[in-house]
């Protein structure tokens, strides 16, 4: 199976981590590289620089929020599957989020199965 | 003459007729020993039948009990399974839970402890309490020993409720947590009189207080507090409570050994 890559992108260290480790349990998703970013702003540039099969991202962030980030990002990559995951759990967030172009939405705290679950369907 | 020719023309057809009679009444009798005898040959045939089919019928009925055991001890262990593949299926999901949650201790311990900074640490608590817990609205204190009151060091919306910053030891909830060094519960607690406040941690190395969390509104997708929840938070009360005084310590001890640092240098320039 190809390796694959995927972006995790969230101002909280203590949020990246737990991301990455749940990421790290994934069942059939193959090997994977894993890079963090701590704003949009790196988020993006790390993006730009690598070829990334997966962006997970919160919302409110420093220099550059979420929104703004998925709006580059899809201006550069209408395909990359883009998985939201933020505390903002109003019903216009979550439209706003997904018209943006993100794929899926989920609510902190996030349930790690949940998120598998999701990962799990978009690689099927 | 002519007459006695007669007789005995008619004698002689009347013995023929006699003759063809009894070849008749033998043919008769013949015939109906045939028919008895074929009748008795149906009898025994027919009872020969019944019996067959009764051993037949036997054989079959004894099959379809042994299949109908069969069925009965199949549809018993197929549910047997059925409910083992159930109980399976909730242990496995209990299992993914607990790792779940294991890993949001490890995550909160590992990250309380990895840094010494005491905003560093303080910003670490904000960040589980709001990730991890799910807390919308709290406010992390620290004690102040000296003037006997908890300072605002940081939360979500803690500035707003608390616009002087500080608390005397046992006023409002926060004090009276930091002077009990007991923590409040908003469900049932005596000390709940309308409060907003939902939760209120002392933070305690040993009997030594350090601080109080308080939580007053969950995110909006948060029902309430899960038996996680209050795994994690007892684990937030001890660690943040150790990283804050390690934090405080280290602190000081740079300072001092700054001053010291200081001193030397001017002792060595003169």
């Amino acid at each position: 199976m190809a390796e694959r890559k995927f972006l995790v992108v969230d101002d909280s260290a203590t949020m990246r981590q737990l991301l990455i480790m749940a990421l790290r349990k994934l069942d059939g998703v193959g090997p994977l590289t894993l890079v963090e970013a701590f704003d949009g702003k790196d988020g993006f540039e790390k993006f730009q620089a690598g070829n990334f099969d997966l962006v997970l991202t919160d919302i409110k962030m420093p220099n550059m929020d979420g929104l703004e980030l998925i709006g580059k990002l899809r201006e550069v990559n209408q395909n990359v599957p883009i998985i939201i995951i933020s505390t903002k759990g109003e019903e216009a967030d979550i439209q706003r989020g997904l018209s943006m172009g993100a794929n899926e939405y989920l609510l902190k705290p996030i349930s790690t199965i949940r998120l598998k679950e999701i990962i799990g369907k978009l690689f099927a | 003459m002519g007459q006695n020719e007669e007789i005995l023309k008619l004698f002689a057809r009347s013995e023929e007729l006699l003759e063809t009679i009894r070849r008749g009444k033998q043919f008769t009798e013949e015939l109906l020993r045939e028919n008895e005898r074929l009748r008795l040959r149906i009898v025994q045939l027919e009872k020969e039948l019944l019996d067959a089919n009764g051993e037949e019928m036997a054989r079959v009925r004894g099959e379809n009990d042994q299949l109908r055991r069969r069925i009965e001890w199949l549809e018993r262990r197929f549910g047997e399974v059925e409910a083992e593949n159930k109980d399976f299926v909730q242990r496995y999901l209990q299992v993914e839970e607990q790792n779940e949650g294991l890993a949001n201790l490890y995550v909160a311990s590992h990250q309380l402890h990895s840094t010494l900074d005491l905003n560093e640490v303080i910003q670490i608590i904000v960040e589980i309490l709001l990730n991890l817990i799910g807390a919308e609205e709290f406010a992390i204190f620290i004690m102040d020993e000296e003037a006997k009151e908890l300072i605002f060091a940081g939360g979500e919306a803690g500035a707003r409720r608390f616009p002087k910053g500080r608390i005397p030891l046992g006023q409002g909830i926060e004090g009276a947590v930091a002077a009990r060094k007991e923590p409040y519960r908003g469900d049932g607690d005596l000390m709940n009189q309308g409060s907003e406040t939902l939760i209120c941690l002392p933070l305690k190395l040993k009997e030594h207080l350090v601080g109080v969390i308080s939580i007053y509104k969950l995110l909006g997708q948060k029902r309430g507090f899960t038996a996680l929840d209050y795994e994690l938070l007892n684990l937030l009360a001890g660690h943040a409570a150790t990283a804050l005084v390690s934090s405080k310590l280290y602190q000081g001890t740079e300072r001092k050994l700054r001053t010291i640092e200081g001193f030397m240098n001017l002792l060595r320039s003169h």
